[in-house]
């Protein structure tokens, strides 16, 4: 996007008031997207992002700027602005040169990128389809919106200790909101699916199989009675259960709170944080997921961390000036929303893989309990670790059995307490197909999310039904 | 770029896309001018100022819609990006709803939503508060010894709008924003809190001293805290979670929800909804809110809407599309793009917080919930939240890791007392209110 000669003139005036290191994010990013309502395609939007970001780290401080329009003045203008962080006058002691070229990647993790020509009326007939399921699979379907985004993000990064690369990241997303209605009760359901890959991926995961999963948790939640009120036992589904990981643990083990001594896992490394049926990782070279990256937003490879071990904490996820600041290395878990924003250090895709047990054995060993089958969102505040998750579609589960469905119950626990209370993880490990998206600091990145069924022993659900 | 240039641009957009196919256009531009300082300790942590700008049109080709939303002002960039536009809308249905409105604003009140001082303020001044409220936290309490960051943040925006029908016009305004999140250690917890004031002018922004004592207060407040018994009890929400539940009152009313079925307010217009000591009320049009503007985002002038009336529900919010769909008349609620508040704020009372504390018998002040809503179809309401347990009309000692659960029209209904500390520190403001009984999940 930028010619090296202007990277290098703006690396060296971002470094002029000293630092140790700068970075140059360039992008563009280009998406279109559909909307259905009511039957029909309602309304259809483009989004172009062109800009520059320039950061300047010095010590634990970091100074950005960001700029949308390319001229060299601007550019330099913004360096100048992001360069006001290091007042010191200490020479740089950085070197300021570029390899001769960023090509793309030797191998991509998202072949979508290379996609061809896509015909408009292919996005909309994959809408419509979804449509014309949802309203088919059960008469109580009162009302169906979907929408389809595709988008590709491209960026150039250049670094002044020498990394210049290049990513060209596709996107690819469809939802299906469904709300149903028996006359009195309404209830919703929600399906979505896609990632870093192209419209071919909906011709194997049919948009009519998302529409009426979505239908059958709409009509599931018309029917659903009052969550009960108090602690019990928790299944948590495949797949999508992986939020709790994301949550409970995930955030935690951030770089940035750690070397802030914000969270409750500063300093715990080698420490055991959870049951020892607990493995979790974080990938971000899986194949097409959504959370995964060829390169990070700071021009570091994906990569594959092991955060806990057999419920020993094994590491955190860091990003470059974090990673600096603690004496060790990126693990390429820098990520930021657009050129608009300094990177942060974010998760990838979160998962805890197989266990021993199978899915029966674990839902009969269940007196009374809550199964989760999948979250629709949950928060959690890092430096306690309470968490709290809104389940999309729920079941009571009494005496070993899955009795009836319940409404909008939200659990609510602690992430270590939770984590010790793992009694049971089961064979069917599986990523969400899901598109989840993370906010953090203002920041909103997609991510990935997976786990088998999980069993916790005691949690608290917070619904209002009370003896 | 100064508003002039900016409705020049909204205007070119406007005679470019005509150019390229449309037969009635919507320009906006935007151009934002950002600061923003976080300290941590003594230590400056982040520094960062941009100005940005961002073009966004809505075209209509045939009853067709489609918008854009652009960074590239380029006028290869532009004109790309329009006929994209151009080309899509071909792919969307005929809507005979679609278009723009037939009245625009044609007044100037002066709302002062801009503070010069702002824009005038040297860099030194803005660090200096961040680094302030950092030393005010830790002197305030002696167990408060970290922190996720103080944030002092300012915004000085152009919004210009042009479009088709002949309509042009522009406002300049300002937003400033203190913030601090204090760390303490609570025996082996850490525990947390953040709080925040924001304003269009300075000198209406809570004092330094004001945000690191309530802050250290949030932290401090919650030592030793533990689960509540499991039961039905009072509840008192403060005023920014009970901020929180407005908001979500408001997706209720918002006629883009309502017209698709996601709302639990659908064909209720006219009921007793609420308790009489509910009114709640949308107005665009207050002097130096953070809410107010002249027109919104289509070019209709804002205006005040009755939402609720002493609990019964009177209007939904609007813009030209949904009002035209639902058969009402636009509220000057449009963002450009779907339907936002204006100021939205539930009338305050006028006992005091104190009050409605020594009032209670049995019950729950929730200080922060976490978690949000999903789905508006059922309006349930359930949050995981930290508070003070209540006894006699006294505060008992602190309380987390619980849940309070309803549905949404049990709090309207519930509501028996409305505070009068009311801020406008964001477009959605309430004051703390009580709703009788809810459902607590502790242990």
């Amino acid at each position: 996007m930028l010619d090296e000669s202007v990277l290098s003139q703006i690396l060296a005036r971002a470094l002029r008031r000293g630092g140790e290191l700068a970075d140059v994010f360039c992008e563009r990013r280009t998406s279109l997207a559909y909307r259905l309502q009511d039957g029909q395609i309602h309304d259809g939007s483009i989004g172009v992002a062109l800009g520059v970001g320039i950061r300047v780290v010095t010590g634990e401080s970091a100074g950005y700027a960001y700029s949308d329009d390319l001229s060299l003045e601007a550019l330099l203008e913004a360096a100048d602005a992001a360069s006001l962080i290091a007042r010191t006058s200490s020479e740089s002691t950085s070197r300021e040169t570029l390899p001769s070229s960023a090509g793309p990647p030797q191998s991509s993790l998202y072949d979508g990128a290379n996609r061809g020509h896509v015909a408009q009326a292919q996005y909309v007939a994959l809408l419509e389809r979804a449509d014309t399921a949802a309203r088919k699979s059960d008469s109580r379907v009162v009302a169906v919106n979907a929408h389809l985004t595709d988008e590709l993000q491209e960026v150039w990064i250049a670094t002044s200790d020498g990394r210049f690369v290049y990513d060209r990241r596709p996107m690819i997303t469809l939802g299906v909101q469904v709300v149903a209605s028996d006359g009195k009760e309404r209830g919703s359901g929600y399906a979505g699916d896609g990632g870093r890959t192209s419209i071919a991926y909906f011709d194997a995961h049919s948009p009519e199989e998302l529409a009426s999963d979505a239908a059958r948790i709409a009509s599931v939640n018309v029917e659903a009675q009052p969550a009960p009120a108090g602690e019990m036992e928790m299944i948590v589904g495949s797949g999508g259960g992986g939020v709790l990981l994301h949550e409970a643990v995930g955030h935690g083990l951030e770089s940035d709170f750690n070397r802030r001594g914000t969270s409750l896992y500063s300093g715990r490394v080698g420490e055991r944080v959870a049951s020892e049926l607990v493995t979790i990782y974080d990938d971000g070279d899986m194949a097409e997921e959504r959370g995964s990256l060829n390169v990070d937003d700071e021009g570091v490879p994906g990569q594959h961390k092991i955060l806990v071990e057999n419920g020993i904490l094994r590491g955190y996820m860091q990003d470059v000036l974090n990673a600096r600041l603690m004496g060790t290395a990126s693990t390429g878990s820098g990520r930021r929303q657009s050129f608009r924003f300094a990177p942060q250090p974010r998760m990838c895709n979160t998962y805890m893989p197989n266990g021993q047990s199978a899915v029966d054995d674990i839902i009969k060993s269940t007196k009374r309990g809550i199964y989760a089958k999948s979250f629709s969102g949950g928060q959690v505040e890092i430096s306690k670790g309470d968490f709290v998750f809104m389940v999309g579609e729920g079941y009571l589960v009494e005496d070993g059995k899955i009795t009836a469905p319940l409404k909008n119950a939200t659990i609510v626990g602690n992430g270590p307490d939770a984590m010790t209370k793992v009694v049971a993880v089961g064979n069917d490990s599986r990523l969400a197909r899901r598109h989840y998206t993370c906010g953090k600091g203002g920041q909103y990145v997609p991510v990935g999310v997976g786990m088998p069924t999980v069993k916790i022993s005691s949690i608290t659900v917070g619904g209002t039904a009370h003896g | 770029m100064d508003e002039a240039q900016a409705v020049e641009l909204a205007i070119r957009t406007v005679e470019l896309a005509r150019e390229a196919g449309a037969d009635e256009v919507e320009a906006t531009v935007s151009v934002s001018r950002r600061f923003h300082v976080e300290a941590r300790d003594v230590t400056i942590s982040k520094l960062e100022q941009s100005t940005g700008k961002t073009l966004g049109a809505r075209i209509f080709a045939g009853g067709r819609k489609a918008s854009l939303a652009t960074s590239d002002l380029s006028g290869e960039g532009m004109r790309e990006a329009l006929s994209r536009a151009v080309e899509q809308a071909q792919f969307v249905a005929v809507d005979r709803f679609a278009g723009l409105p037939e009245r625009f604003a044609d007044d100037a009140p002066d709302l002062a939503l801009f503070d010069a001082s702002i824009v005038q303020r040297a860099g030194e001044g803005r660090v200096d508060e961040a680094l302030e409220l950092e030393r005010l936290i830790r002197r305030n309490d002696s167990r408060i010894v970290n922190s996720s960051g103080s944030h002092y943040h300012d915004v000085a925006s152009i919004t210009a709008i042009a479009n088709s029908a002949g309509f042009a016009g522009a406002y300049t305004s300002t937003r400033v924003t203190r913030s601090t999140g204090p760390v303490a250690h609570d025996g082996d917890v850490k525990r947390t809190a953040h709080y925040g004031t924001a304003a269009r002018h300075v000198a209406e922004l809570e004092s330094l001293d004001s945000v690191a004592r309530t802050a250290a207060e949030r932290v401090t407040a919650l030592f030793g805290a533990r689960k509540p018994p499991t039961g039905a009890y009072t509840v008192i929400f403060e005023r920014e979670v009970a901020s929180s539940v407005l908001e979500d009152v408001f997706a209720a009313v918002s006629a883009a929800n309502v017209a698709v079925g996601n709302s639990w307010l659908v064909d209720r217009i006219g009921e007793a909804v609420g308790s009489e000591r509910v009114t709640i009320v949308d107005d665009g049009r207050m002097r130096g809110k953070l809410g107010s503007s002249p027109f919104d985002g289509e070019g209709v002038a804002t205006r005040r809407t009755v939402v609720f009336d002493r609990g019964t529900l009177r209007s939904f919010l609007y813009d030209t599309y949904y009002a035209r769909k639902l058969g009402a008349a636009s509220t000057g609620n449009s963002t450009g793009n779907g339907i936002g508040t204006n100021n939205f704020y539930l009338e305050r009372g006028t006992e005091s917080l104190a009050q409605l504390i020594a009032g209670t018998q049995r019950g729950v002040l929730v200080l922060d919930t976490i978690g949000f809503a999903t789905e508006h179809a059922s309006g349930t309401y359930s949050r995981g939240a930290r508070g003070l347990f209540i006894e006699n009309g006294e505060i008992a000692y602190p309380v987390d890791e619980f849940t309070i659960a309803g549905t949404y029209g049990q709090i309207l209904a519930g509501i028996d007392a409305v505070a009068d500390d009311q801020r406008f520190d964001s477009p959605v403001a309430s004051p703390s209110f009580r709703v009788a009984e809810m459902t607590i999940s502790g242990n």
